[in-house]
């Protein structure tokens, strides 16, 4: 745990990190009371995703802007893992402030790239705008390079009120595509089914 | 093995020439640029050719009749020369020495010098991008390395040769008149951006002439390679490291301080412009693999810049 001093005398000496992708530990780290005060989360199925090595985890989300928040901090606190959040807004400022705390461009490339480099990969279905509707779209080209590559697809349910505090985020295992074999498009097409419907599963059990 | 090196009197050109020197199955190795080589080099030939001088360059590598071509006369804006001139003498000499090399009897390999500008940085673009992302250059020096990639493919289909284009990160080294290596080293405040301080990866000059030596004596690779330092750094992390001051500046693409680094010695061109406010890295891992090296990381880049002295007074008494 590094106090204020530590990151403060890093910034001054130019000896801190940031990675390729534009993620500055020493700025999660000072705004981790501040995340720590706005939600309070429940983790459960955290043992699902794999220690190290890549992995795409597949959320649900509604109408505001947590879900990305919250998903990132349940893995890192159960796991330790850093999560990449695709869907950065490309324009300064926020998108910088968001790069720095793991945001990376939602594209397919961009999602090949954070992969091959072994790392957790977070993408969301389209919102659910309505309550109690069925959990959004996810387009194939999306989750086409986490099947090509061949890395483990988890869903991931987010339950939680947009202005409360309690969220709980329920992590379930691989999902696979129930009859294709290999990693053509029918692969995809089945594993983007599938995870969607893990998710629901999920959320309908839940309530 | 006969090999031809362009751009030989440059930094990069006069290293690789010095290395290849030593490698006895380079039988015969010549070179041509618009300036002498940086240092004495032993049994390289080298021919003071401006590239825009088609008829001396063709009739150059005709004699030659190179086996292996290593282009490294990419004229980066501000480095050695200025915008314009950069740009054409790269177009004017990738056309006529690859062209004349094409229709070379003897040519088994082209070699070129490129870089991740090529990729560009346009909104919504990849972050960290590998070989098979799109190029999309959004600076003349990305589109004139771009250019320069299109003629040696053509060239190298004419001759149906392999070509290794080296996309390499920004070379930075205590000898590398580079416009980046330039700015960074101002001194004491280096203008930064206030709103966006983004990442950018850097390449250590002996890491890129090991990169193009490795490449041009073995197997030929057909294709693209991100040659680039490990981690990456942000501008105000690399002034730190310098012990300079950072100076945010607040305002659209730091157009603002142009004028006031260009009388301040450090000419900035819109790549580095460019790199300065939306960063630049790319993928490297191909290139560790194909052509066995481990450049040095970013970080250690930044370090050594900065090791070099801006000045050496030497007292007339000591110099005799």
């Amino acid at each position: 745990m590094s106090t204020l001093s530590d990151v403060i005398s890093r910034r001054l000496s130019g000896s801190y990190v940031v990675d390729e992708w534009g993620f500055d530990p020493d700025f999660v780290a000072i705004l981790d009371p501040l995340f720590d005060a706005r939600w309070s989360i429940r983790v459960e199925g955290a043992e699902h995703v794999p220690h190290e090595g890549a992995a795409v985890l597949v959320a649900n989300r509604r109408f505001g802007m947590s879900e990305p928040f919250v998903v990132a901090r349940a893995v890192w606190q159960s796991t330790g893992r850093i999560v990449r959040v695709l869907g950065v807004p490309d324009i300064a400022p926020i998108g910088p402030v968001l790069r720095r705390m793991g945001a990376v461009q939602d594209r397919p490339d961009e999602l090949a790239g954070v992969l091959r480099a072994g790392q957790l990969a977070l993408v969301f279905l389209d919102r659910q705008l309505q309550m109690g509707a069925r959990v959004g779209h996810l387009e194939r080209e999306t989750l086409a390079p986490a099947v090509e590559i061949g890395v483990p697809v988890l869903p991931v349910a987010v339950t939680g009120r947009e202005l409360g505090r309690r969220w709980r985020v329920a992590i379930g295992g691989t999902a696979s595509a129930r009859t294709a074999t290999g990693a053509g498009p029918l692969a995809i097409a089945e594993t983007v089914d599938a995870v969607r419907a893990e998710i629901q599963e999920i959320i309908d059990h839940r309530t | 093995m006969r090999l031809l090196i362009t751009g030989m009197g440059g930094e990069l050109g006069t290293r690789v020439a010095q290395l290849l020197e030593n490698d006895r199955e380079v039988t015969e190795l010549a070179g041509l640029d618009v300036d002498p080589p940086r240092r004495r080099l032993r049994r390289a030939e080298f021919h003071r050719i401006n590239p825009r001088d088609r008829t001396r360059s063709v009739a150059f590598v005709r004699a030659f009749d190179p086996d292996v071509v290593v282009h490294l006369g990419i004229y980066e804006p501000n480095a050695r020369t200025g915008p314009r001139s950069a740009a054409e003498r790269t177009r004017a000499g990738s056309v006529s020495v690859l062209g004349a090399a094409a229709e070379c009897p003897s040519l088994q390999s082209i070699v070129v010098r490129s870089g991740i500008e090529v990729y560009g940085r346009r909104r919504g673009c990849a972050t960290v991008p590998a070989e098979d992302v799109p190029r999309d250059p959004t600076s003349p020096f990305g589109e004139s390395l771009a250019e320069a990639e299109d003629i040696a493919v053509s060239a190298g289909w004419a001759a149906d040769v392999p070509v290794t284009l080296l996309r390499m990160a920004p070379v930075l080294g205590p000898h590398v008149p580079s416009p980046l290596g330039r700015y960074l080293r101002m001194a004491p405040v280096v203008p930064i951006s206030a709103f966006a301080d983004p990442t950018f990866s850097l390449l250590h000059q002996e890491d890129a002439v090991a990169a193009v030596v490795a490449a041009a004596t073995s197997t030929p690779y057909d294709g693209a390679l991100n040659v680039v330092g490990s981690g990456a750094v942000t501008a105000f992390q690399a002034v730190r490291l310098g012990g300079r001051v950072p100076l945010p500046i607040l305002g659209p693409e730091l157009r603002l301080i142009r004028p006031v680094a260009e009388l301040l010695g450090s000419p900035v061109p819109p790549h580095v412009l460019e790199l300065l406010h939306r960063g630049r890295t790319a993928d490297g891992t191909l290139a560790t693999e194909v052509l066995r090296v481990a450049p040095r990381s970013t970080v250690a880049v930044v370090k050594d810049l900065y090791e070099w002295a801006t000045v050496t007074h030497i007292r007339a008494a000591e110099a005799a």
